[in-house]
């Protein structure tokens, strides 16, 4: 029996498109488009799927784009699609993601139907002039009520993101949008700090916004604020009242293996990563046999895993165990904790009954720990390939 | 052997870009020393550098034959100079081979800073000048106006020059015709004893060092041994001839007026030195031609790779170009925050710039250089003297009991509406006074007495923006004299940067050490820790800048499992840390460095 695997589908589809995104996904659809899409990943599932494998499915997760805008029903004829190519748990977590402007009442009664027993929705702010700035297309009135939609029709396991750092946004407003998330009374939010990535409107836009010292108060000050909530922080950004921590993330965190479906998506699937061309058109015409649509493809070495390993383990607050470690991988964790152990002097990390992990103040830079802890790595292994 | 009184010798001098190049290439394809095929604009200038800042950087020199309307034809010398501050002994001593000078002039321009202060050169040499009022097929050529200013301003008779345009090719004989007419034929006596002015020199790998010279008395020939008068070096000829502009033409003998080449299998540069003189070891001349000064590096700095690994490269570059340069020094030093470099000497700026650029050009280096120095001269208290050209060996104040640093005499020639802004400049680099002179009305010297120190970093560029580029300046090292000089440190983080070092007057050092310190605070990115930058003298901390510490820098969403771009994150993180120095517990990037060094440039 195989350990199972998680599942993701990418659905390039939104309303309208964010001034921040730089996520593949389209505003310009139709419903063939839509169709052609939805055949377009049944087929790379009979790809990867031998018939009669029924390989074992615990984590199915839906993202974009906006799944929401691809409809319910094609939502469903996805999931049972794949419920006849894999074999889903039975308490499989399947999650879809949601955008308040188009989850309404029917929609949820669908995804209920289909199975759909987690639902993550992106209110961002509680400010409408922030959401405005940001190019969201729906007011914070709008998200509560698709919150209580989502508990009336579908599940109350709701996961809620929010952004930090928008245009516009002081210490004061965030932790009111903090508050304000909280009396939605999510299971899980997800937290990020608004990034500004090359080639978005925002990008070339600039507008004015919290500095890096701000954005740092921020976090840790949402931090305090969810865990007086009874919200654990489990990984840089994610937080979750106790049970509720997402397992289909948590693949991503600890080397599980994945499959994802659709133009963008990610794998890492048989000690190999590989994505799928970020572009709709080529990956659809791709799917016709066209061109190729595998974008990268990377077959990591027993180094590369050990790197990665640490890399993302220490998102996590759980950190990393040295004598698990020492069990998975057949090596010491000595060489990683030297190069932790000035972080732990310096209150970034802790070492606690031997597990490492990054404090609020150390995941606030852990891009630099995180990139000298693994020069620790062997080069001649290849480190992080 | 060319009858001598069919031979000239000249130079061309000119403001720059008033077409002295563009005159040389039409008076070589008009005598057909090359033909128009092999034309290359621009040929005298033939080092990449040199064509891209538009200065000829070393002297050159071409024999041409012209057939003259006379029915005769001349064997003309032309040699060229360079053209700054930097090169001026070169520029002298090119001029001192020479009995004439054509000066261009644009004639759209009119009389410029450096028409002028080539001018004097060629003056100073004794030459014939002839002007020459290029550029008329411009629109906006007024070639009896630029005539009349060469006349006011500096009173040479101009009114019949050529006018000519180097560009279009327009009258262009005029030019030859007057140098024949007017240059006066060498001097000299063939059977005298040898005495030749070498006025360049340049390594062959295969042929060794070949030196160019011009004959004033006797006769040289292969299998003459030689001696350079002030170096001692003597060698047996091996090869000597005319020189091309595509390589060098055998000859039996060369004698008294002529200009030309010769080889002796010479190993290096340093033994045959620009303004040494030539002469014939067994039948030596009386004395020695004037004016020879020895190459004296002025200006020292530090020399680093920016991959330490590559050193052995840097010396390698740094040998080749000396065997070609006898001006250039260089030793081993180390330096904790750079690792193993050199401590070179140079002319002065513009050749510390034009080294660092061939070595990162044609040896393909990438650089860290210190702030270059000049040196300084300390008595101890326990009576040894040091020369000190590195700060980091700057001795402890408290065992120092008098310093001093070398002043030059300094010379600007202007015309005197710039005088108001020209002593002030030179008042805020500790410049004394000497006099002032009216050359003519139009033209003032102004005499200063001037630290070397205030000179080197950026005086010619103030001293040319202020003066509408009108002043040339020459300075020669004249004294020592006591001065209250400082040692400052950079610290970061508490640990002293020992090649941030540096020394000045300690006026000057508090100014200089806040710029410093607010250069590196733009520079040096946060760190996990707040970064003090510190700037003391002795244990005093004279200037304070803190760079903060790092507060964020996280990927916050690893997107539906998207690790490859955390890892290329990662991996590009990495490739900038290669460019960081570890200074103590400090990363510092290069370019930290270079940005306090172009600390004067701004």
């Amino acid at each position: 029996m195989n350990r199972p695997l998680g599942v993701y589908f990418h659905i390039p589809f939104c309303r309208s498109k964010c001034a921040y995104c730089d996520f593949c996904s389209t505003a310009q659809w139709d419903d063939g488009m839509m169709d052609a899409y939805l055949a377009a990943l049944i087929r790379q599932m009979d790809d990867f799927f031998i018939p009669g494998g029924k390989y074992p499915v615990d984590t199915v997760y839906l993202g974009g784009g906006t799944p929401s805008v691809f409809g319910g029903k094609r939502i469903a004829r996805l999931l049972s699609a794949l419920e006849k190519r894999a074999s889903l748990t039975r308490s499989a977590e399947i999650t879809v993601e949601v955008n308040p402007e188009s989850a309404d009442k029917a929609l949820f009664r669908v995804l209920k139907k289909a199975g759909v027993n987690r639902i993550s929705m992106g209110v961002q702010s509680s400010d409408d002039g922030q959401l405005r700035a940001i190019g969201r297309i729906h007011d914070f009135a709008r998200a509560k009520e698709a919150a209580a939609l989502c508990r009336d029709y579908c599940t109350d396991n709701l996961s809620l993101d929010l952004i930090y750092g928008l245009p516009g946004q002081d210490m004061e407003s965030w932790l009111k949008s903090v508050d304000d998330i909280c009396a939605l009374e999510p299971k899980h939010i997800s937290c990020y700090a608004l990034k500004l990535e090359e080639g978005t409107p925002m990008y070339r836009a600039d507008p004015p916004r919290a500095d890096d010292d701000l954005q740092a108060d921020m976090y840790l000050a949402c931090i305090d604020r969810l865990a007086q909530r009874g919200y654990e922080q489990y990984e840089i950004s994610n937080f979750a009242l106790p049970g509720y921590r997402s397992r289909h993330n948590q693949k991503y965190w600890d080397l599980s293996e994945y499959l994802g479906f659709g133009c963008a998506a990610h794998s890492f699937y048989n000690g190999k990563r590989f994505s799928f061309v970020a572009d709709l058109k080529e990956y659809l015409s791709g799917m016709e046999g066209k061109n190729p649509i595998v974008e990268e493809s990377d077959e990591l070495s027993y180094g590369n895993r050990v790197g990665e390993f640490v890399m993302l383990a220490l998102r996590t607050t759980d950190g990393i165990d040295e004598s698990a470690f020492h069990r998975r991988f057949g090596r010491d964790f000595e060489p990683f904790a030297k190069r932790l152990a000035p972080y732990a002097a310096s209150g970034h990390a802790v070492c606690e009954g031997g597990r490492w992990r990054l404090t609020p103040k150390g995941f606030l830079v852990s891009n630099v720990i995180i990139g000298d802890v693994l020069e620790a790595c062997d080069p001649q292994e290849g480190g992080m390939g | 052997m060319t009858d001598r009184s069919k031979i000239r010798n000249f130079s061309i001098i000119a403001h720059i870009d008033h077409g002295k190049s563009t005159l040389a290439d039409r008076l070589l394809e008009l005598t057909e020393t090359v033909s128009q095929r092999e034309m290359r604009s621009q040929l005298l200038d033939n080092m990449e550098l040199e064509q891209e800042r538009g200065i000829t950087i070393k002297a050159r020199a071409v024999t041409m034959y012209y057939k003259a309307q006379d029915g005769e034809t001349y064997e003309m010398n032309l040699i060229d100079t360079p053209g700054h501050v930097d090169f001026n002994y070169e520029v002298s001593r090119s001029l001192a081979a020479c009995e004439g000078a054509v000066l261009v002039v644009d004639s759209s321009q009119g009389v410029e800073a450096q028409t002028l202060a080539n001018t004097y050169l060629a003056l100073d040499a004794n030459l014939e000048i002839l002007p020459v009022f290029n550029k008329i097929d411009l629109p906006a050529a007024d070639p009896q106006k630029a005539k009349q200013e060469v006349e006011d301003i500096i009173g040479l008779p101009a009114i019949d020059a050529p006018e000519i345009s180097a560009k279009m090719g327009i009258n262009i004989p005029a030019v030859l015709e007057d140098i024949v007419a007017n240059v006066p034929a060498p001097g000299g006596d063939a059977d005298a004893p040898l005495q030749a002015l070498i006025f360049d020199s340049q390594y062959d790998p295969y042929l060794g060092v070949i030196v160019y010279y011009r004959i004033m008395q006797g006769t040289i020939r292969p299998g003459m041994k030689v001696r350079m008068m002030a170096t001692g070096a003597e060698y047996e000829v091996l090869e000597c001839g005319y020189l091309e502009p595509f390589g060098m033409r055998k000859a039996p003998e060369l004698s008294a007026g002529e200009v030309g080449y010769f080889t002796a299998s010479i190993k290096t540069v340093k033994d045959t030195q620009v303004g040494d003189t030539i002469t014939e070891a067994a039948r030596p001349t009386a004395e020695a031609l004037p004016g020879y000064r020895p190459a004296q590096p002025m200006v020292f700095c530090g020399i680093y790779t920016e991959d330490g690994s590559k050193y052995p490269d840097l010396r390698d570059a740094l040998e080749k170009l000396q065997l070609n340069d006898a001006s250039l020094t260089f030793e081993p030093e180390s330096s904790v925050a750079l690792g193993f470099g050199f401590r070179c000497g140079f002319l002065g700026m513009l050749h510390m710039e034009i080294i660092q650029e061939r070595l990162e050009r044609e040896f393909d280096l990438d650089l860290i250089t210190t702030l270059p120095s000049v040196i300084y001269e300390v008595d101890k208290s326990d009576g040894t003297t040091v020369r000190v050209d590195n700060p980091h060996n700057y001795p402890d104040p408290a065992l120092i009991a008098e310093a001093r640093e070398p002043y030059a005499k300094v010379s600007i020639i202007s015309p005197p509406d710039y005088v108001g802004n020209i002593m002030p400049m030179c008042q805020e680099r500790r410049g004394i006074f000497k006099d002032m002179q009216y050359l003519d009305t139009h033209l003032v010297e102004l005499h200063y007495q001037m630290p070397l120190n205030e000179i080197i970093y950026d005086f010619f560029d103030a001293l040319k923006a202020r003066t509408k580029g009108y002043a040339s300046l020459d300075y020669q090292i004249s004294d020592y004299r006591v001065s209250d000089l400082v040692k400052v440190d950079m610290l970061l983080n508490g640990d002293q940067v020992d090649a941030l070092s540096f020394i000045a007057h300690r006026e000057k050092a508090y100014p200089r050490a806040r710029r410093i310190c607010e250069k590196l605070k733009e520079n040096i990115p946060r760190q996990m820790f707040e970064v003090p930058i510190q700037a003391a003298i002795g244990g005093k901390v004279i200037a304070r800048e803190t760079v903060k510490a790092l507060r964020k820098d996280v990927l916050a969403k690893c997107y539906g499992g998207d690790i490859t771009r955390k890892k290329k994150l990662l991996e590009k993180q990495k490739e900038g840390k290669k460019k960081m120095r570890s200074l103590g517990t400090v990363q510092v990037p290069t370019e930290a460095f270079m940005a306090v060094l172009r600390l004067d440039e701004e």
